[in-house]
């Protein structure tokens, strides 16, 4: 036993290998770009201002901005302002959707985002800091005629960041501040097929609450949610996926299981990585289409995470076991500098997500941008990240000039070893160089179409068709990494074949005593030691002779 | 006058001025009952006629956006004795005495036509968004079985029909051959496309952790008066053209051309006339003008809103006036004043 499969494969089948993935991979591109349609979609909405005459205010009633039942709607507030209708009285109503028409499990999630309109007025300007106080419910119903059902209600501050772009004076009243955006609600599945929101603006002049944020005009409503199509095509590539990585995983593990030595620390990463891509790939998203599982988004951002933390851990041993100095390695805390940035940055990242995602379950409403002690905490936790992002790949960076600086000194003098021990350097070096490629490639790949999907408008329009571009980013992007775990495992999986025709190889490595250290190298990479019987066999031999 | 004349002078107004407090969407329009709709418009009507009150609504937004743009001009939109005839013939166009074309091609024309059409697109993609009408944007020109279609791939931007409403409506008198109806129909363009034009693009990162992963993007519409003031200044860069006659088939085609070659030509948010304005001093029922008697006028100002400009060198009266007014206001965002009331004095001028 000798070797990855990558080493022994004839350059002919590595060059078949490689063209039959980058058929998948424009496979992949194809599917997203033309079956899929754009990822999410956008809905707008305008909220419509019911007049709240009940004098009680009865928390059941819901407001209806349109259809059989719907509500007292004023077009107005200078209509408001002659009736003597006051704020507190007024609810803005907004349906989700649109009517005739229906949400669906399909969705898989719904943000909505909140933009107050707000004009310009010399007397009743936005105060500095100014908090809005916005008191919402939400209520869903499964048939157009059944009641509303309340899903959360809630009381929410939100921070007014707005500029006036022209010169205040009277001249200009009337313009419309130029706010950002609110994050407002965030559903983590669509379960069901209709949707109320009520939003109030109470006023509390001596709690100050709703005092000092200008004259609201409007409310408006975008609601951002995954297209169904998009859904189908993404639960249909992973139900692909799913099996061939872990066929893959299974045929790898049992090469590994069927040597007589235990298997060293690289084979256990990528070992590892496998398993975090299937992890990744199990549609268990199918079970959202049935059922109301809101916490989907925040297992998928999970999922993600171990991925990246163990894709990322995965570089660096693999530069470290390829270091070919003469360091025993092949134990993972040796790496506990490296992958420590890992772990610490994603746990951040994950305290964050349970933060924001995590309070989501209970309250949609909640944002920890909301406040400002959850403003810097999150910015904290961001930073915190961050820096481990840097830490990290300064790391990576030097481990690879180290391998570089190391795979020079040896390049000079290889032609002085042995037969055995320069094929075992030639394979480390080309292992090493054929994988750095291969990252290099689809790291280029996963940036360049990042900026394309951002810069380029949402398609390409080629005659009749048309090519979704975020669409084949995504599904690409993910079927690449896919193909890259899988390459992995089937080219770094251990080899039947042998190095040399014969076994005289194994003499020199033991006679060639002018390099004690490197016979320790030897054993510690898993190329080329087999357990002890081979070994024994190579010092037989030499005995022999 | 191409929309909102027909409109305006008619059923619109009432609508949009007359009823002021009641809701416009609540109402159900009886299209046959609108005066003056050519029967292409009256098609239109039935077909859509549950946005008809946000059409009248777009004319109603264009009007008083044209008020508030030209309020210190000579000419400033106003409207004799509150009639219906709104603009007065300045912007009218399709009324004919006895065939004879009382309406001037001015730039006051072509702005009006340009504002009110990007009125009318502005205020039916607003309504798309309140979701009272159901014949909005979602068109099922995605995959998917019928009806399915946005659950597919989601919906075509609402925007995009709230132009075509426009363009169906507001150009469907303009389909003669001859010169008024080439200048209304590149006015009206000219304000739909200014309205595009003005969208922005409004983003959200909504990836893992909300990082920018996944970005969605959406056209949103500007503030009315972004449009007013970009138009204003097209008013104010607008072309002139001079009338070509062509003999096709049809008879006599007429066609307009830049009457300067030296200017750059027109392009589709440029707006046209090609007669000259009459400069709006006096009252003449001719050319629409209503003349700037007793209009007030600021004593201080050197611009055109000054008493020498315009009041046309007649001079002014001045008189005193005291007026009741809220100060010391605490204001709600919306609805609910509580003020004092303080007495000032004003010096107001107007016009002889």
């Amino acid at each position: 036993m000798a070797g990855a499969i990558i080493e022994n494969m004839s350059s002919k089948k590595l060059v078949i290998f490689g063209v039959i993935l980058l058929l998948f991979q424009a496979l992949s591109f194809m599917v997203g770009g033309l079956i899929a349609p754009s990822p999410t979609s956008v809905m707008l909405y305008m909220a419509n201002k019911c007049v709240d005459t009940a004098k009680s205010h009865q928390s059941t009633k819901w407001f209806m901005p349109w259809g059989p039942n719907k509500c007292e709607i004023i077009r107005s507030f200078d209509e408001a302002m002659a009736k003597k209708i006051e704020a507190n009285n007024i609810v803005f109503a907004v349906h989700i959707p649109q009517q005739n028409m229906e949400m669906s499990p399909w969705f898989q999630f719904m943000l909505v985002i909140l933009q107050l309109d707000i004009a310009f007025k010399m007397h009743n300007q936005i105060e500095e800091g100014a908090l809005a106080t916005v008191d919402v419910a939400l209520a869903y119903r499964d048939d157009t005629l059944s009641e509303w059902t309340e899903m959360a209600h809630s009381v929410e501050q939100r921070e007014l960041k707005c500029k006036f772009n022209t010169q205040k004076n009277y001249e200009n009243e009337g313009r419309y501040y130029d706010c950002d955006l609110l994050p407002f609600m965030e559903l983590g599945s669509v379960s069901h097929k209709y949707y109320l929101l009520n939003i109030r603006l109470p006023v509390h002049e001596r709690k100050k609450i709703n005092v000092g944020i200008g004259e609201v005009k409007d409310i408006q409503l975008v609601g951002i949610h995954q297209n169904g199509g998009f859904t189908k095509v993404w639960f249909a590539m992973k139900t692909f996926l799913t099996p061939s990585i872990l066929i893959v995983l299974v045929w790898y593990w049992r090469r590994i299981t069927l040597m007589t030595r235990p298997p060293v620390l690289l084979e256990k990463v990528i070992f590892a990585l496998g398993i975090s891509m299937t992890f990744i790939n199990i549609p268990v998203e199918w079970f959202s289409v049935g059922f109301d599982w809101t916490w989907m988004l925040l297992f998928g951002d999970i999922r993600q995470g171990i991925f990246y933390s163990m894709l990322l851990s995965f570089w660096i041993i693999f530069c470290g076991e390829h270091l070919m100095d003469q360091t025993e390695r092949n134990r993972f805390s040796i790496y506990w500098k490296q992958v420590g940035p890992i772990v610490f940055g994603s746990f951040c990242l994950f305290i964050f997500d349970m933060c924001e995602r995590g309070v989501q379950l209970t309250n949609p409403f909640y944002s920890i941008w909301a406040s400002d002690v959850g403003t810097e905490l999150a910015m904290a936790f961001i930073v915190v990240a961050g820096i481990c992002a840097c830490l990290y790949f300064l790391f990576l960076c030097f481990m690879v000039f180290q391998v570089f600086r190391n795979i020079s000194g040896k390049r000079s003098s290889l032609p002085a070893m042995s037969k055995a021990r320069r094929l075992h350097y030639e394979g480390l070096i080309f292992r090493f160089k054929f994988l750095m490629l291969v990252t290099l490639f689809c790291a280029a790949m996963t940036v360049i179409f990042f900026i394309i999907s951002q810069v380029m408008e949402g398609h390409w329009q080629w005659g009749s068709q048309k090519l979704e571009l975020n669409s084949a980013f995504f599904t690409g992007i993910y079927g690449m990494w896919n193909l890259y775990v899988f390459a992995i495992m089937f080219l770094y999986a251990p080899s039947h074949k042998r190095y040399g025709d014969n076994q005289s190889g194994g003499q020199c490595i033991i006679s060639d005593t002018g390099a004690s250290g490197e016979e320790i190298q030897l054993t510690t990479t898993i190329t080329h030691v087999d357990g002890p019987t081979e070994l024994y066999k190579m010092t037989g031999k030499a005995a022999q002779e | 006058m191409s929309l909102s004349p027909s409109l305006s002078i008619s059923l619109f107004l009432s609508l949009a001025v007359g009823q002021q407090y009641s809701s416009l969407g609540t109402q159900p329009i009886l299209c046959g009952s609108i005066p003056g709709l050519v029967p292409k418009q009256l098609r239109f009507c039935r077909n859509y006629v549950e946005i008809m009150p946000s059409v009248a609504e777009g004319v109603k937004i264009g009007i008083q956006e044209c008020q508030h743009q030209f309020r210190g001009r000579r000419w400033n939109c106003t409207t004799i004795n509150n009639s219906l005839a709104i603009f007065g013939p300045v912007l009218d166009k399709g009324e004919r005495r006895d065939g004879f074309e009382v309406s001037k091609a001015t730039r006051e024309s072509a702005f009006v036509h340009a504002i009110a059409s990007a009125g009318v697109a502005f205020a039916v993609t607003r309504s798309c968004a309140e979701g009272s009408a159901t014949i909005c944007g979602c068109d099922a020109r995605h995959k998917g079985p019928p009806g399915e279609g946005w659950k597919w791939g989601g919906c075509s931007e609402d925007v995009e029909f709230g132009s075509m409403v426009s363009r169906e409506f507001a150009d469907a008198r303009e389909n003669r051959p001859d010169a008024r109806s080439a200048m209304n129909r590149q006015n009206n363009e000219a304000g739909r496309t200014s309205l595009n034009d003005n969208m922005f693009l409004k983003c959200k990162c909504h990836g893992l952790s909300g990082s920018c992963e996944v970005k969605t993007c959406w056209w949103s519409q500007p503030d009315f008066r972004v449009i007013g003031d970009y138009m204003k200044d097209k008013y104010d860069s607008a072309s002139e053209m001079v009338v070509e006659k062509h003999q096709e088939f049809r008879g006599w085609v007429e066609t307009l051309r830049p009457k300067y070659n030296y200017f750059k030509p027109p392009t589709d948010t440029d707006l046209v006339y090609y007669e000259t304005s009459p400069n709006f001093c006096d009252p003449n029922p001719e050319t629409g003008s209503f003349g700037t008697r007793d209009r007030s006028c600021n004593l201080t100002s050197h611009g055109i809103d000054g008493c020498d400009l315009l009041c046309c060198g007649r001079g002014h009266n001045t008189r005193t006036e005291q007026r009741k007014e809220k100060c010391n206001c605490i204001f709600h965002w919306c609805c609910y004043v509580s003020c004092q009331e303080c007495t000032r004095v004003y010096d107001v001028h107007t016009c002889k």
